[in-house]
């Protein structure tokens, strides 16, 4: 048998890493176990950060037994953990470079709608899923039927609107200084202005937070909401920014 | 027969054989750890997916991570006894690690024929994107895990080429890693 001529140390030709014969498998198998119960257990109390480290903490301390106890990567040739760090770290670099794009939905001169758009419409959860069922089988596309159930019973909140969209860049008051808004060029409409309301009117309005600002010779910044808000939704929020006036 | 060269020679101090699959890990660690880092930064920035990881089944995940722990023990197991040269014992724990593997795929089909059958497909929003080509490149992973397993497995037990119990081992460990973090991403996080 010519392998084992490989590495003459041990039968099987490992080499002198596996000084390790003495850990005990079953212990370590044993606490795997018990992690997993706790991180089963941890998230049912409900509190988020008991959640975290119960789910995810214990998620790491699984993986370290395994990778170390299992795997035997501990006494392992430094060249080969030099090579999983440095997969480890591309992945980093991927995930830090890309992350702050995709997580945020909007940044100082972007908006990402269609991901708002997303968020607005939302998810049902289970219970008012089993209601579509019905029409699932009947080879309605679920996603459809989802959207219906979330217009009908979620009525528009204009005032929650005007903090997820607009209120980076016109200011949770509505005077014009969200953060977003710090550096645009001209500066986003101050609602607490009278100047601001002598120049506009509903229409006018509607046709900026519709069609965008550009529509109406105004700021590009200003992006149209159309695609997220129907007409109706636009007026009422019309109505809450009638609430900023002086 | 005389093996080649590449397959005696072992210039890092590390058998070749396992050098070898620590690269192919090296590699997964990129594939599994882009796929995961993706759906994180996604599924931070769409608070709404909770409604959709409601809908998982956690014990069904509890029990399949249940499955896939008691497989890497009996994997060791069979490192175990092809290190002290007994390779009918190191066999029949791989065999007994390839049943695991069966069991896990049962369950995921189960699993999954329930949540396609209830609408939750693939194209039913972001998550389930996320949901099924994760879970599913994993579940791709144990298959291909159990065909090697049952290889290496048949000449063992003919005492041949014990070395590569350790190997497929080493692979097995890292697929049974894969899931320990899909299953609080997929399943917990609700």
């Amino acid at each position: 048998m010519s392998e084992h001529t490989e590495h003459p140390t041990t039968a099987t030709g490992q080499d002198a890493h596996d000084g390790e014969h003495h850990t005990n498998y079953f212990k370590i198998y044993v606490t795997l176990l018990v992690l997993l119960v706790i991180s089963i257990l941890g998230p049912e109390i409900g509190i988020l950060w008991v959640t975290l480290v119960t789910a995810f903490g214990i998620a790491f301390v699984k993986a370290y037994l395994v990778i170390q106890n299992f795997m035997h990567l501990r006494p392992e040739k430094v060249i080969v953990k030099w090579m999983l760090a440095s997969s480890l770290l591309l992945m980093g670099i991927y995930f830090f470079g890309v992350a702050p794009d995709v997580m945020k939905h909007e940044g100082r001169n972007w908006v990402n709608m269609a991901a708002m758009a997303v968020v607005e419409r939302g998810i049902p959860l289970d219970g008012e899923h089993a209601e579509e069922d019905e029409h699932a089988d009947d080879g309605e596309s679920p996603g459809e039927g989802e959207e219906a159930a979330v217009v009908a019973e979620t009525p528009f909140n204009a005032a929650q609107a005007y903090g997820t969209v607009c209120a980076s860049c016109h200011g949770a008051a509505g005077g014009g200084d969200g953060p977003a808004g710090a550096s645009t060029t001209p500066p986003p409409a101050d609602f607490t202005s009278a100047d601001f309301w002598a120049a506009t009117n509903d229409e006018r309005m509607f046709q900026v937070i519709k069609n965008g600002g550009a529509s109406q010779g105004l700021s590009p910044m200003m992006a149209g909401w159309g695609v997220l808000y129907d007409d109706d939704d636009i007026r009422q929020i019309i109505e809450h920014l009638k609430t900023f006036r002086p | 027969m005389e093996k080649p060269l590449a397959t005696l020679r072992s210039a890092t101090g590390v058998p070749t054989g396992r050098l070898a699959v620590w690269w192919l890990l090296a590699s997964e660690v990129v594939i599994f750890g882009g796929l995961l880092g993706a759906y994180l930064m996604f599924r931070l920035g769409h608070p709404e997916w909770a409604n959709a990881a409601a809908v998982t089944n956690t014990w069904i995940g509890a029990t399949n991570t249940f499955v896939l722990l008691t497989s890497s023990f009996t994997a060791v197991l069979a490192h175990q006894a092809a290190e002290k040269g007994d390779g009918v014992k190191a066999a029949n724990y791989l065999f007994m690690t390839i049943g695991g593997a069966l069991l896990f795929l049962i369950i995921k089909s189960f699993e999954w024929y329930y949540e396609i059958s209830h609408g939750y497909t693939i194209t039913a929003n972001g998550f389930w994107s996320f949901y099924y080509t994760a879970a599913g490149i994993h579940a791709a992973h144990v298959i291909a895990g159990a065909i090697i397993m049952g290889f290496i497995a048949v000449a063992a037990r003919k005492g041949k080429e014990l070395q590569r119990v350790e190997l497929v081992g080493i692979y097995w460990h890292f697929v049974d890693v894969v899931w320990i973090f899909l299953f609080p991403l997929l399943y917990i996080a609700k």
